[in-house]
């Protein structure tokens, strides 16, 4: 009878339990940072729901929208500063191995200033994250890999909200659609598309739409993400992930990895730059040497950081001797690092030893790769041409690639209608209006794709009580993820508890998302009463002897 | 040795010039660098360290003390360089010559020709006092006046392109096609064709300006003792319209114009975003999305040279179009 009351009670919400538990501090009015709702509506409106879900745990919840810059500024430069914050982490085709996000993400020493910006801290991930990516064997790191998700979710350093699906479009009348790829985690908007999609007629340009307009294309610049689909289709790579989200030999014929720590690798012959120059073995090892060279490449830098050695073994072979075993090596540095001709950028790298610039500022007139499509003009705020390298072994079936740079998405959607565009790779509005499109249009063919990529509250695990696991676990309780998907994302998205979606079924642990603690907000008050937590007129306090002495965010 | 006073009226216009456009440079360099974080924000990516945003924090130059930043900034820009964009790793200069004949075209175009209306609709309706004409004229041009640019570009859009097809939906030219030099662009059919729409857009909002302007004034000097004697004098009420009253009446509208120019060059950012036009309002816009500050700045400040002049030029237009608005008269 008394339980049955006391769940009554709770559910109302206004359960004073002062009576029976001594209650410390009164919570402060917590913070939801987030970007303005103009700029990401679903993330906005996501942080909406939650507030008001944690307000039924008798908290004081606000939202504090910040502008672009300021909110990076805030959230990855200020880090005492802010309670929590809605974040996201956008599908790139190297996520497609879960190391870079794994480890990133949540190892303790990127809590200073890397990655792990919440400041999650735990020595029993810190091992699980360094073993997966030192370990070769394929089951035994998927066995890690999926421990460490468990962790997580024990753990809930964040709220894990949604992986939202890709939605582009394409005109089916003009390209036929069974040449269309399905990348893992990525959808068909992809290298593989663009190299194989076969015209249906007369129309043999692809001209397809980007909502920004990309940085500097140069294969030592990582040019947005708009950019990278045209940087990856002008520099070859060594491999590139597959279609099934796995890397495979691409400009190398062969890679073999005899010991941990060595990975051998054939170039694949015949390969020529688009200047009409063989791509030769100097080239290759120039490629990897290059963003090395000080510290004239800070974005490329990274990926060649565990590099002890390349060095040429034959005309067209080559080893690179690791520093440390590297189980993502593959991903995230061979099929990342673009081969770059070494007659047009070794001067430039000696050029620029006596200057301030880095090489991610240099952009030659027209740039020149060996890739499948090469660059015929470029104005980076209209239009980026490609045209098709008919010398490739990959000749694309397309004759050109045209991205327009187009902010105006109305505009877009416009331009696809009347066959001005064909593919319709960068769509930022609302999903029911792009189905109603497709509808209305029986020219155009929508395809929905599951990303790699996700959404989440990250817990500032610097400020209490976000320190408290029992607290953490206790709000993504709250969180109902299937009415985000639905009515923040228009059911474009499926529910997360992971940074590894669904998507890469391989390194996903199965049923994650339902294995979110608790799972409604009684349970979640439960939870925080379990935990010391007390209601005291509908106000949370902390449990008893604890006080408050973190600032409100301003 | 004394100078002519027109002479030093120049002079003195041109210090003003120089004053105005050094506050609006320190302005924008301030401003910018006002606002939290840096451009390594936009970079941000998990393999990313301190050391890589340290490297490229170097390589933009901003790793100098503000001052020191910004003597570099003020020397350079006496000795007429704006820097290299961030992001695009091009010289400003070069984006902005490149983004400014679209923008000026664009202006010009939809300027003349709602002015042309505007002035011309004005006179008439003016002319045409208290008729049904002018009862549904006002309201129209008030309306369109008052309307968003981006509604105005919207409506357009989904009508004349959307729904039939007659216009492109953006850009300058069509995908693909590439025209170097303003002399290739404005012989291109393609060309003016994508033009339509913005420009249609602008003369819509701009129109109601001049017209309202034209009108007003016209009802004033039509009232003038000169005209009065015009009619004695037995003149056509065409010669008296046209040749009288509105020459008289032509000079606020003048006034109007030039700093309509001026105000539009940097004004177009937003039927530019709509149309995708590719400006200086775009540049503009882009630029400081992504905290590209050498190009911020110098578009800042190419507006702003536009606007100081075209205010300056209207002062010396109203000086010719009047005699009585002269150096001495204003003594």
């Amino acid at each position: 009878m008394k339980r049955s009351l006391l769940a009554f009670g709770l559910a109302a919400g206004f359960v004073t339990h002062a009576q029976s538990q001594p209650a410390g501090d009164l919570v402060r009015p917590l913070t939801i940072v987030a970007q303005p709702q103009a700029a990401s509506p679903q993330e906005y409106q996501a942080a909406e729901m939650i507030a008001e879900a944690w307000k039924s745990l008798g908290l004081d919840v606000r939202i504090r929208p910040l502008p672009g810059q300021q909110f990076t500024q805030v959230v990855w430069y200020e880090r005492q500063r802010w309670d929590a914050t809605t974040w996201q982490m956008v599908g790139r085709p190297e996520r497609s191995d879960p190391d870079e996000l794994t480890y990133n993400l949540f190892v303790s020493a990127n809590a200073a200033n890397g990655y792990d910006f919440v400041g999650y801290n735990n020595p029993e991930y810190d091992r699980l994250a360094q073993a997966q990516r030192e370990e070769l064997d394929l089951p035994k790191r998927q066995a890690l890999v999926r421990e460490a998700q468990t962790l997580i979710n024990r753990d809930q350093p964040y709220a894990f909200l949604v992986h939202p699906k890709n939605l582009v479009a394409f005109n089916k009348t003009i390209w036929d659609e069974t040449t269309m790829v399905t990348q893992a985690g990525i959808g068909i908007r992809n290298f593989w598309t663009w190299t194989t999609m076969k015209p249906k007629g007369a129309q043999k340009d692809v001209i397809l739409n980007s909502t920004a307009p990309p940085t500097n294309l140069s294969p030592f610049n990582i040019p947005g993400a708009q950019g990278s689909w045209a940087t990856e289709l002008v520099w070859d790579r060594l491999m590139r992930i597959g279609p099934d989200g796995l890397p495979r030999p691409w400009a190398a014929e062969a890679v073999t990895r005899p010991t941990p720590t060595t990975v051998e690798v054939t170039l694949r012959a015949g390969m020529k730059w688009h200047d009409g120059k063989p791509v030769t073995i100097e080239d290759a090892v120039f490629s990897l040497e290059a963003p090395g060279y000080g510290d004239k490449s800070p974005m490329y830098r990274p990926f060649v950081g565990n590099i002890a050695k390349v060095e040429a073994t034959g005309p067209m072979s080559l080893r690179i001797t690791l520093k440390r075993p590297d189980a993502a090596f593959l991903v995230s540095s061979l099929s990342k690092l673009n081969l770059a001709p070494k007659h047009i950028w070794a001067p430039i790298f000696e050029d620029l030893k006596t200057k301030p610039e880095t090489a991610e500022s240099i952009m030659e007139k027209l740039p020149i790769g060996s890739g499948p499509y090469k660059f015929v003009s470029v104005k980076l705020t209209e239009q980026v041409v490609l045209e098709a390298n008919t010398e490739h072994w990959a000749k694309p079936n397309a004759n050109r690639w045209i991205m327009r740079i187009t902010p105006n998405v109305e505009s877009t959607m416009g331009a696809m209608k009347s066959g001005e565009m064909n593919f319709l790779t960068d769509y930022t509005g609302d999903p029911e209006l792009l189905a109603r499109m497709a509808k209305s249009s029986p020219d155009i063919k929508l395809s929905e794709s599951l990303d790699i990529g996700f959404r989440f509250i990250g817990y500032n695990e610097r400020r209490p009580p976000f320190n408290d696991v029992a607290f953490r676990r206790a709000l993504s309780a709250t969180v109902d993820r299937e009415a985000i998907a639905t009515d923040a994302w228009g059911g474009a998205a499926v529910p997360a508890n992971s940074w590894i979606s669904p998507a890469l079924a391989y390194w996903a642990a199965p049923d994650i998302v339902k294995q979110v603690p608790g799972g409604t907000v009684e349970a979640a008050r439960k939870m925080l009463k379990d935990a010391g937590y007390v209601l005291v007129d509908g106000k949370l306090h902390y449990p008893a002897g604890v006080k408050e002495t973190t600032a409100v965010f301003q | 040795m004394t100078l002519p006073r027109s002479a030093r009226h120049t002079l003195e216009r041109l210090g003003h010039l120089l004053l105005v456009l050094w506050v609006v440079a320190s302005l924008t360099f301030v401003l910018f660098r006002l606002m939290p974080g840096d451009p390594t924000l936009n970079f941000l990516s998990p393999s990313f360290s301190e050391e890589t945003r340290a490297a490229l924090l170097k390589g933009f130059g901003l790793d100098r003390p503000l001052w020191d930043q910004y003597l570099i900034y003020m020397s350079n820009l006496l000795h007429g360089e704006l820097g290299m964009s961030f992001l695009q790793g091009k010289p400003v200069a070069v984006l902005l010559v490149d983004a400014l004949p679209n923008t000026v075209i664009l202006t010009l175009v939809s300027l003349c020709a709602a002015y042309a209306f505007g002035i011309v609709a004005g006179a008439f309706l003016a002319f045409r006092r208290g008729g049904a004409v002018e009862a549904m004229a006002i309201p129209a041009a008030l309306a369109s006046r008052a309307a968003p640019e981006f509604w105005l570009g919207m409506l357009l859009l989904a009508a004349l392109s959307f729904e039939f097809g007659w216009f492109p939906t953006g850009g300058a030219l069509s995908p693909g096609q590439e025209l170097a030099g303003v002399g290739a662009r404005l012989v291109s059919a393609d060309y003016w064709w994508h033009l339509a729409l913005p420009a249609l857009t602008l003369v819509l909002y701009l129109q109601g300006l001049p017209l309202l302007l034209m009108r007003a004034t016209m009802l004033e000097v039509m009232n003038d003792e000169f005209i009065v004697m015009a009619r004695m004098k037995g003149l056509s009420r065409w010669s008296i319209v046209m040749r009288h009253a509105a020459r008289n009446a032509l000079l606020p509208v003048v006034t109007a114009f030039a700093l309509g120019l001026g105000a539009s060059i940097g004004g177009n950012v937003v039927v530019e975003t709509v149309f995708a036009w590719p400006g200086i309002g775009r540049v503009l816009v882009q630029a400081v999305q992504s905290a590209d500050y050498p190009l911020a700045q110098g578009a800042f400040i190419l507006i702003a040279a536009v606007l100081v002049t075209m205010n300056s030029l209207a002062d010396l237009v109203y000086s010719a179009l009047d005699p009585r608005v002269s150096v001495r008269a204003r003594r």
